[in-house]
C-alpha cells in the first residue's frame, strides 16, 4: 500500500512509520508532500490536517492509528505515551523518555532525508517496543 | 508565522486548551485571535494542529506566513516577546529563593522548579539575560542541596 505524510518527519511521523511497517502493512511505500493538496489518489495520507489518521481530540497521529486499527497491545499504548509527550509535550502522560526522544529525532532529521530517517529510527522504536514488553510482562523495570 | 482565529465564546474548554497551547508555544499576542511565532518548521506544525482543534471545535483558523514591513516593529515586537519570558524567568528566580529557604522537601521542589525551566526554555525564542540567571539560580540551587546531604 501507499502512504503518504507531510515531508520532514519529526517523532510523530516516523513512530506511524514503523507502526505502519510492524503492525498495519508488511509492504508500505511511503510518499512524502508538502501540502495535502499534492497526495497522490492511491495513497492513505497521514500526519496532516484534516485527515482521518492525523491529530484529533488531543491525541497525536500514533494514538489515532492505533484506536482505528484497533492495536490493543498494551506495550503500544506504553509507546504511545512516550510519542504524545515527545509530539505535544501537553504533560498529559508522564513519559521520561520523550525528552531524549525528541533530541535524538530532531538531531537525526537535520541531515537525513525522510526514507533514511524511517530506516534509522525503525531500530530505536524497535528498542522501546522490546524494553515496554519486558516491562509489561515482569511487573518491574528489566534489571 | 501569524494564527488568526476565533472560537466560540461558549463551551469555554476548548477556548482554554487552546490558550493554554499557544502559551506554551511562547506566541505573541497582536490582536484578539491574532497571534505572532517565530517560523520553523517545529512551531509550524504546531500552530498547525492548534489550527486543527479550533476547527474541531467549530471556530476558524487560518496560518499566514509575513514579515512585518518596518524593520522597527520587527524589533518591538521582539522585544516584546522577550519581556515575557524575561518576566517568567523572574518568577521562576523567586520561586528558588523560596525554595533555598524551604526547612525541608527541596529536592523535589529542585525537580518543579528544573522543569519550569525546561518549560520556559522551550519558549523563548530571543534569549533575555534572566535565561542565564534563571540557569544559575537553579544550578546554585541543586549545589546547596548536594552540599547538604554530604
Amino acid at each position: 500500500m501507499r502512504w503518504a505524510t507531510r515531508a520532514h518527519c519529526h517523532i510523530d511521523r516516523t513512530a506511524c512509520a514503523w507502526l505502519i511497517r510492524r503492525f498495519i502493512d508488511n509492504d508500505p511505500e511511503f510518499v512524502y508532500v508538502d501540502d495535502p493538496d499534492e497526495v497522490p489518489g492511491d495513497a492513505t495520507p497521514f500526519d496532516m490536517p484534516g485527515v482521518e489518521l492525523s491529530h484529533h481530540h488531543g491525541n497525536c497521529s500514533f494514538e489515532t492509528f492505533l484506536e482505528r486499527y484497533e492495536l490493543d497491545d498494551p506495550v503500544l499504548w506504553e509507546i504511545a505515551k512516550i510519542i504524545h509527550e515527545a509530539d505535544l509535550g501537553d504533560e498529559r502522560y508522564d513519559a521520561p523518555e520523550a525528552a531524549g526522544l525528541d533530541v535524538l529525532l530532531r538531531g537525526l532529521a537535520m541531515r537525513r532525508s525522510d526514507d533514511e530517517l524511517l530506516v534509522i529510527t525503525a531500530p530505536l522504536y524497535d528498542a522501546l517496543y522490546d524494553y515496554h514488553r519486558q516491562v509489561l510482562l515482569r511487573g518491574r523495570n528489566p534489571s | 508565522m501569524l494564527l488568526l482565529f476565533r472560537l466560540p465564546r461558549e463551551p469555554s474548554t476548548p477556548r482554554i486548551a487552546v490558550w493554554r497551547k499557544l502559551k506554551a508555544l511562547g506566541v505573541a499576542q497582536l490582536l484578539d485571535g491574532v497571534v505572532a511565532l517565530p517560523l520553523g518548521s517545529r512551531n509550524r506544525e504546531q500552530l498547525e494542529w492548534v489550527a486543527s482543534e479550533i476547527t474541531d471545535a467549530g471556530g476558524d483558523a487560518t496560518i499566514w506566513i509575513g514579515r512585518l514591513a518596518s524593520t522597527a516593529q520587527e524589533h518591538e515586537l521582539i522585544l516584546r516577546m522577550q519581556a515575557l519570558v524575561a518576566a517568567d524567568y523572574r518568577a521562576l528566580i523567586g520561586e528558588v529563593e523560596n525554595v533555598r529557604a524551604q526547612p525541608s522537601g527541596r529536592r523535589r521542589s529542585l525537580g518543579r522548579v528544573r522543569r519550569e525551566l525546561r518549560r520556559i526554555r522551550a519558549r523563548d525564542y530571543f534569549p533575555p539575560p534572566e535565561r542565564e540567571l534563571a540557569q544559575q539560580a537553579v544550578d546554585e540551587l541543586a549545589i546547596a542541596i548536594e552540599e547538604v546531604l554530604v
